[in-house]
């Protein structure tokens, strides 16, 4: 009975965008960029370790969007950051 | 070579887009200009052009015969009765598409660039070693899509095969097109699939049931002057030709569609 209930509660996956025209960019950019998660992850991963040699801490999540523009792919990344020596001030 | 001909693969990636019926009625459309065309099924195990274009009863020999030497290529191309400017090579239907390599089928087309003016070559769907047999012979491509995101994914998977293969001059068919699910934002647009597919527009093919009429028939819906996709394809065809044919106005504009939109309800 309860698994019967939880069905109607269950979460649905998001969409990966709400526009049509916006999921097809999404989707050509990933084809055409041979960008899958587990790139975009490691990809993810190499931005902290530049952020850090460069001097910053990333203070939250990173996101990194590939969007396609007459056959090219632009990687969109939006990283938030502080100088390090900011973060020992605070503290 | 003595002739100037031109071959043309007509192909998508995704099945069921209109690829046959589009060779159908874009060959039969230049015939009706006056051009010589052959029209070359290499769908082969599939065929389907014979049936588009009324012919099935007819067919001797086929693609696989020519290759293996069983005929002469004159004897395998079966002639429209109405229009015996246009000549059909079909594919085997009980052989498979491993039989056959690239370089046979593009031996087959230059032999046929002696006689024809225009070769449109049917493409089966998807990469495989079938695309690769369509695309071998072709000077330039036609990419027929479907507004819906999986035949754009697959067609701009297409566009760089043919690029990576040397075929860069690739022209977009968009078929299939339902003005009014555009309107209402249910459908993507002519002008976002040419935007993120950049390739060249050379027409736009509105929805229409005669479609379906014209393949059950064997009657190309390029016959039926009632059909505005059979007005499209001619106006393909005028294109192909160096014609400068202005895209068909789709939009419904019907009193009662007029209305709505005096309302804003549609």
């Amino acid at each position: 009975m309860l698994t019967f209930l939880g069905m109607f509660g269950k979460d649905k996956e998001k969409p990966t965008a709400m526009k049509a025209d916006d999921r097809l960019a999404l989707v050509l950019s990933y084809q055409r960029s041979d960008i899958d998660e587990r790139k975009l992850k490691e990809f993810r991963g190499r931005l902290i370790q530049l952020c850090d040699d460069f001097g910053y801490d990333v203070v939250g999540q990173i996101q990194v969007i590939p969007h396609s523009r007459e056959r090219t792919t632009i990687i969109n990344a939006s990283i938030p950051v502080r100088l390090k020596d900011q973060m020992k001030e605070q503290f | 070579m003595s002739h100037r001909s031109v071959a043309i693969v007509v192909t998508s990636g995704k099945g069921g887009v209109g690829k046959s019926t589009t060779v159908a009625s874009v060959g039969l459309g230049l015939a009706q200009l006056g051009h010589k065309v052959c029209l070359v099924d290499t769908d082969i195990g599939l065929r389907k052009l014979d049936l588009m274009l009324g012919l099935e009863n007819r067919i001797v020999y086929d693609l696989v015969d020519v290759i293996e030497g069983v005929c002469k290529l004159r004897q395998s191309l079966v002639r429209h009765k109405e229009y015996p400017e246009l000549a059909l090579l079909p594919a085997a239907q009980t052989r498979y598409k491993e039989e056959v390599n690239p370089t046979q089928v593009k031996h087959v087309v230059d032999e046929l660039r002696e006689e024809f003016d225009f070769i449109l070559i049917d493409s089966p769907a998807g990469i495989e070693g079938g695309f690769r047999n369509a695309i071998a012979a072709a000077d330039r491509a036609i990419l027929v899509v479907n507004p819906e995101i999986p035949s754009v994914r697959d067609s701009d998977r297409v566009i760089g095969l043919l690029e990576s293969a040397g075929l860069t001059q690739i022209d977009l068919v968009v078929n299939r097109i339902q003005p009014g699910m555009v309107r209402d934002g249910d459908m993507l647009s002519v002008e976002r699939v040419q935007n993120h597919l950049a390739i060249n527009l050379l027409g736009i093919v509105p929805e229409d049931r005669r479609i379906i009429r014209s393949s059950n028939t064997g009657e190309p819906v390029i016959l039926d002057n009632k059909s505005l996709a059979g007005k499209a394809f001619s106006n393909i065809a005028r294109r192909l030709v160096g014609e400068n044919v202005p895209f068909m106005e789709l939009e419904e504009t019907t009193l009662i569609h007029k209305i709505k939109r005096l309302f804003h309800i549609a």
